[in-house]
């Protein structure tokens, strides 16, 4: 579903991304880690094409992204780490305009069930300035699940949720998957990685570290055997 | 505590004068200090006539100051807030608060960290209230404005905490209204009561001479309880109005006795000022978030939330055109903008003004044509700089609009339409409005109804295609030259903003003339031809008019569709927000 091969992506001279080449599978969570400035964010934004990748092709669902990006765009949720929101559009408004643009043709009938889903339904008619910050994720998550995607990217997908937000988070994304949707999830919380990711792929400087199941990273790193995600991930990296 | 706060100001406008010395090196913000500079002295040194800042030893300035002044203390009194005893900042209020210091350590912290703004501001204000006459600026000037604006800030800040105080104790908004009411009701009537015996001869003066009148309140101002009432005002300008080094000399320490006996008043405040200023530091913060997000200034949305009835329910069809999504999402953003409240009241005061202003049936109708006329065309001349709820504001969401499935040409297509759409709703209902009350002139019988439906017909496509040229411009600024133009309502401050924001502007002003001149042609053409086929005039000027507006509604298509090849290459690193 999304596959990615020799992205690089340079901003000047500084190397955010170099030739990083991996694949997603329906129905697969993959998650993306890495230390600070390693390119995950950069990486998230070369996909939902709001960056352009300096080399390298880019496709979803069989489109590409740069050449194609309103068909490649159609099939993929990108929820970012930070919510933004139009600070004018009501929590409903927001959902309508998202359904508008993605050609969701019976909003009026999924709307109060993702409001209730979301727990949004009390705050329907309320501005996002009226909103906590987990509000404000949820939301973004409803504007991102409306449109049923085929294609999920998350990053850090559990900042400012709360338990039982963080709870039905992650029962959402395995849920997802299991109905065939790829899911990219980038986060430093390598519990969460390592609870509902299938693979993954660490990254460090822009480039790939390793790629695919902890067992199979570990056939490289026989040492590592027996150790948890976050201390495979800091010898991984020298961190 | 002064160490730490004079550290703090220093290390501030040496890091911020660092920063901003630092990013000349880049062209952008270098040619726009220059252009600034240019503007600068030619606004401030430029030849002008007039007496300059030293009208403000004459009666009259001494009247108008102390007047001024009054003004704004009684402003204060009666519409100034419990909770704004100083304007700390959220950083501020994390250090501060959670230091050991005692109040008054943190009053004086914030007085002298304020100091720098004020002497700023009185630098400026002096500046500028010279009139570039250089001779006229003279030292005591700033530091004389600069002890007004620091005992004012004192003088609010005690307001405010009594304010506070009384709140505190139990007083509801009423009574609190009605404490402060009551005060300055009998400073008034004292007042007129000591100044009623002279208005004979006060008018008697002004009607001889309006310096005459002007030396006669003055020397109202000066005798009797009035003089005493005055007292605190008269001596706190005092040093501003000297008219020589020794004068300044001389006043100086009364007016230094009127500020320190405000900041005792505020430091000896009984009130534990900490939460109000806490809270307050949190509103000011939300209201710089709402700026840059875009709101309308200071004017919080959470006041006009719905429960249903208060905000607009413009309908959105689940399917059609995202640009129709794009276009709906601004307009509704814009009527969130717009308080209605302040639209009926500019409506009564164009209707009601004109019909005073006409004096009957006829003359009001013309007056109303009059003004909204002139409504019209200050709408369709600045409306498309100040309506900035298109890609000028949008583009902070850049991310967002580039993850939707919408092609660039679409996006840009719904954000132009927006201002235009309702800018050209605003200047056509009044040039209808304005058509239709001069209808009912006699002289304007000799034209038809066929001319009448001609000229409007040539009007509303003429203004249409200059909204749209207009706001085009704008948008196609903000693409093309991202880092140059400021992007929300975060507006960039310095000399290199404004030089920016002047080259933008010559820039804007280009760009439109050439987009104009293929439509003028044309439109000259079109109707050359037609006069020549034996059409009236008014017919003549409708065909062209309809002709020059069809080749800019061509050229703004293929901007758009050009502009969204832009958009769509655009990324959120080449924004730099002016």
């Amino acid at each position: 579903m999304i596959e990615v091969q020799g992205l690089t992506k340079l901003y000047g001279t500084l190397e955010a991304v170099r030739d990083l080449s991996f694949r997603v599978a329906p129905g697969e969570v993959l998650g993306l880690v890495g230390p600070n400035g390693a390119g995950k964010t950069t990486t998230l934004r070369s996909i939902v094409g709001i960056v352009r990748p300096t080399t390298g092709t880019i496709r979803v669902g069989g489109h590409d992204v740069t050449r194609d990006p309103v068909a490649a765009k159609r099939l993929l949720a990108f929820m970012p780490d930070e919510p933004h929101l139009f600070d004018y559009l009501t929590v409903e408004e927001h959902l309508r305009f998202t359904a508008r643009l993605y050609g969701v043709a019976d909003v009026d009938r999924r709307l109060p069930a993702l409001l209730q889903e979301l727990e949004l339904s009390e705050k329907a008619r309320v501005l996002p300035g009226e909103l906590s910050r987990g509000m404000k994720q949820k939301l973004v998550i409803a504007c991102g699940l409306l449109h049923d995607p085929r294609a999920l990217l998350l990053d850090e997908p559990l900042t400012g949720l709360d338990p039982a937000g963080i709870r039905r988070m992650k029962e959402t994304i395995k849920e997802r998957a299991r109905q065939g949707a790829a899911v990219l999830l980038s986060s430093h919380l390598l519990h969460l990685v390592e609870e509902v990711c299938t693979r993954v792929l660490i990254v460090q400087a822009g480039r790939k570290v390793a790629l695919g199941t902890i067992e199979e990273i570990l056939v490289d790193r026989p040492d590592l055997r027996g150790r948890s995600l976050e201390e495979i991930f800091l010898a991984l990296t020298g961190s | 505590m002064i160490a730490a706060a004079l550290y703090l100001v220093r290390r501030s406008l040496v890091n911020a004068t660092r920063h901003r010395v630092a990013r000349l090196r880049q062209p952008k913000y270098l040619i726009g200090f220059v252009v600034g500079c240019l503007y600068v002295y030619w606004l401030v040194f430029r030849p002008q006539s007039g007496r300059a800042f030293g009208s403000a030893v004459t009666p009259a300035g001494d009247v108008w100051g102390v007047g001024v002044l009054a003004a704004l203390v009684v402003f204060n009194w009666i519409f100034g807030r419990a909770e704004t005893p100083f304007t700390f900042t959220l950083a501020e209020t994390q250090y501060l608060f959670t230091a050991p210091l005692t109040r008054r350590q943190v009053i004086d912290f914030k007085l002298i960290r304020s100091q720098l703004a004020l002497l700023v501001s009185a630098a400026v204000s002096a500046l500028f209230l010279s009139r570039g006459l250089l001779g006229g600026l003279r030292l005591f000037h700033v530091v004389g404005l600069w002890l007004v604006y620091a005992t004012l800030q004192l003088h609010y800040g005690g307001v405010a905490l009594l304010r506070a105080t009384l709140t505190q104790h139990g007083a509801s908004g009423l009574r609190r209204q009605l404490v402060t009411v009551a005060s300055l009701g009998t400073l008034v009537a004292l007042g007129w009561w000591s100044l009623r015996p002279q208005l004979p001869g006060l008018v008697a003066a002004f009607a001889r001479d309006p310096a005459e009148g002007y030396a006669a309140i003055a020397g109202a101002m000066h005798s009797g309880l009035l003089g005493v009432l005055l007292w605190p005002l008269e001596a706190l300008l005092g040093p501003l109005r000297a008219p020589d080094a020794a004068a300044f000399a001389a006043r100086l320490p009364t007016a230094l006795l009127v500020g320190v006996a405000n900041y005792v008043w505020v430091v000896r405040s009984a009130l534990a000022f900490e939460e109000a200023a806490v809270e307050h530091a949190v509103k000011v913060a939300r209201r710089v978030e709402a700026l840059r997000q875009g709101r309308a200034l200071g004017r919080p949305l959470r006041a006009r939330k719905a429960h249903g009835l208060r905000l607009p329910r413009l309908p959105l069809a689940a399917t059609g055109a995202p640009s129709a999504a794009i276009l709906w999402k601004n307009v509704v953003a814009a009527m969130r903008d717009a308080s209605p409240r302040t639209l009926i009241l500019v409506g009564a005061l164009i209707i009601g003004g004109s019909l005073v202003a006409g004096g009957g049936p006829t003359g009001g109708r013309e007056v109303l044509a009059t003004i909204l006329l002139a409504v019209g065309g200050i709408a369709l001349l600045f409306g498309p700089l100040a309506a900035r709820f298109d890609l000028r504001q949008d583009l902070e969401m850049l991310d967002v609009l580039k993850s939707y499935p919408v092609r660039g040409r679409d996006i840009v297509r719904g954000e132009v339409a927006a201002p235009v759409v309702l800018l050209a709703g605003i200047v056509w209902i009044c040039l209808a409005g304005g058509l239709l009350a001069l209808a009912g002139r006699r002289e304007a019988d000799v034209l038809t109804t066929g001319d009448r439906f001609a000229i409007l017909l040539a009007l509303l496509s003429t203004t249409g295609a200059i909204l749209a040229v207009l706001v085009l411009v704008q948008n196609a600024a903000v693409l093309l030259f991202p880092a140059w133009v400021t992007i929300g309502r975060n507006r960039a401050m310095g000399l290199e903003a404004a030089g920016q924001r002047i080259l933008m502007t010559a820039g804007s002003l280009v760009a439109l003339s050439v987009a104009l001149l293929p439509a003028v042609i044309l439109g000259g053409l079109v109707g050359a031809a037609v006069q020549a086929a034996g059409v009236d005039t008014a017919g003549t000027a409708s065909a062209g008019a309809v002709a020059g507006s069809g080749v800019v509604v061509f050229e703004v298509a293929l901007a758009v569709h050009l502009l969204g090849d832009v958009f769509d290459r655009l990324e959120p690193g080449a924004l730099g927000g002016g």
